[in-house]
């Protein structure tokens, strides 16, 4: 008896160690996190915009009033620009690490002029822009990126159905390309 | 002769049993720590950060959700109504008050799973800050109920459980550590109309 006692203490015991690996361990593993639904879309380099239904990724316009578009990049090759501009009453970019980590988060409010125009580059990168500034970055907002790949979430504002039209146009003009001088 | 190797499957099992099984449980129930809780309403303002528990880290990387940045917004979510009670499609709720300041807000109702609910496209599923119609002193009350009502109706169907996503965007809330001061709106049951 009191060895079955014994058992089942070792088995708790083995369980909370359990536990903890699976919890530190998942995000490595679970292939349903939004950085995997991003690549998931075979849409490197230029804004997606997602629809109101799941697709095969299950990324979708959650919120009936904000259209959204994702946008998977990498920085190894350049620095990569978001470019957008457009008549919506509110629109927000956040840009997160493979590992879904926010790196960087605004809305047209913290934009200069209200447009959308943003260099991710790593710091390397960055040195090099500011020693010899390019003419066309000159309102480019410049953000570090510390990893190389990460993705994109712009989200365009429809508060009522007479807005949808501007939204998508929005999400359909904007870029996000890699830069090149 | 059999007890050694039976007594070692005995930890076996409860190990991997109880381990699978709170490990499934505690990411179903919460998105981690650091939760603010407004009434019934709950929202996590850390939870797409580096910095943030690995229970979120777990839990967001599961659901796989575009989260919303810090200059975005902040969505909060209610699954009980200011009494405490689960929040049931077969009844009629009041959601009564004004939110913290912020740009914009939308309100919709989602699944007990997170998923939007899938109400018939000519009924007003949503609501936003512009649509509504508010009282003199700019506080609302929406009416949540799966029959018609006058006035501010958010429509739901009869699907057992259900949630309530209110989103501020562009708020001062994300980033305030006053949060125990701001007001949001209560959820009071006005009743359970027969099916």
């Amino acid at each position: 008896m009191r060895s079955v006692l014994f058992a089942i203490l070792v088995g708790l015991v083995g369980a909370a160690l359990l536990h903890i690996v699976i919890v530190l361990a998942l995000p490595q593993f679970t292939g349903k996190d939004a950085y995997s639904r991003v690549l998931g879309l075979y849409e490197m380099d230029s804004f997606f915009a997602l629809g109101n239904e799941p697709g095969t990724t299950g990324l979708a316009n959650e919120d009936p009033f904000l259209r959204v578009a994702v946008c998977g990049f990498s920085v190894s090759s350049g620095p990569a620009r978001f470019l957008a501009k457009g008549s919506v009453p509110f629109w927000s970019l956040s840009i997160y690490d493979a590992d879904s980590n926010e790196i960087f988060s605004m809305n047209d409010h913290t934009a200069v002029n209200g447009n959308l125009d943003l260099v991710m580059a790593t710091p390397i990168q960055l040195v090099d822009l500011r020693k010899t500034p390019p003419e066309s970055l000159a309102q480019s907002i410049m953000v570090e990126m510390p990893d190389e790949e990460g993705y994109a979430v712009l989200r365009a504002l429809a508060p009522t159905d007479s807005f949808q039209e501007p939204a998508r146009n929005f999400l359909a003009e904007s870029s996000c390309e890699p830069f090149r001088r | 002769m059999f007890r050694i190797p039976l007594l070692v499957a005995l930890a076996l099992c409860v190990a991997f049993g109880v381990g699978i099984v709170s490990t499934v449980s505690a990411l179903k129930a919460t998105v981690g720590f650091g939760a603010i809780a407004l009434g019934p309403w709950v929202a996590f303002p850390d939870a797409q950060t580096a910095n943030t528990d690995p229970y979120a880290k777990a839990h967001r990387a599961r659901a796989g959700k575009l989260l919303y940045g810090g200059a975005e917004g902040l969505q909060f979510t209610a699954s009980i109504d200011s009494d405490g009670q689960k929040l049931s499609s077969g009844c009629s709720y009041d959601i009564t008050g004004v939110t913290p300041p912020a740009r914009f807000w939308t309100l919709y109702a989602t699944n007990a799973n997170d998923q939007p609910m899938k109400t018939d496209p000519a009924l007003p599923g949503a609501i936003n800050a512009w649509t509504v119609l508010r009282q003199p002193d700019s506080s609302f009350i929406i009416h949540v109920s799966p029959v018609a009502e006058p006035d501010n109706w958010l429509a739901v169907r009869r699907i057992g459980a259900f949630k309530l996503v209110l989103t501020l965007l562009d708020t001062p809330t994300a980033g305030s550590s006053g949060l125990i001061d701001l007001a949001m709106p209560k959820i009071v049951k006005t009743g359970c109309p027969d099916a």
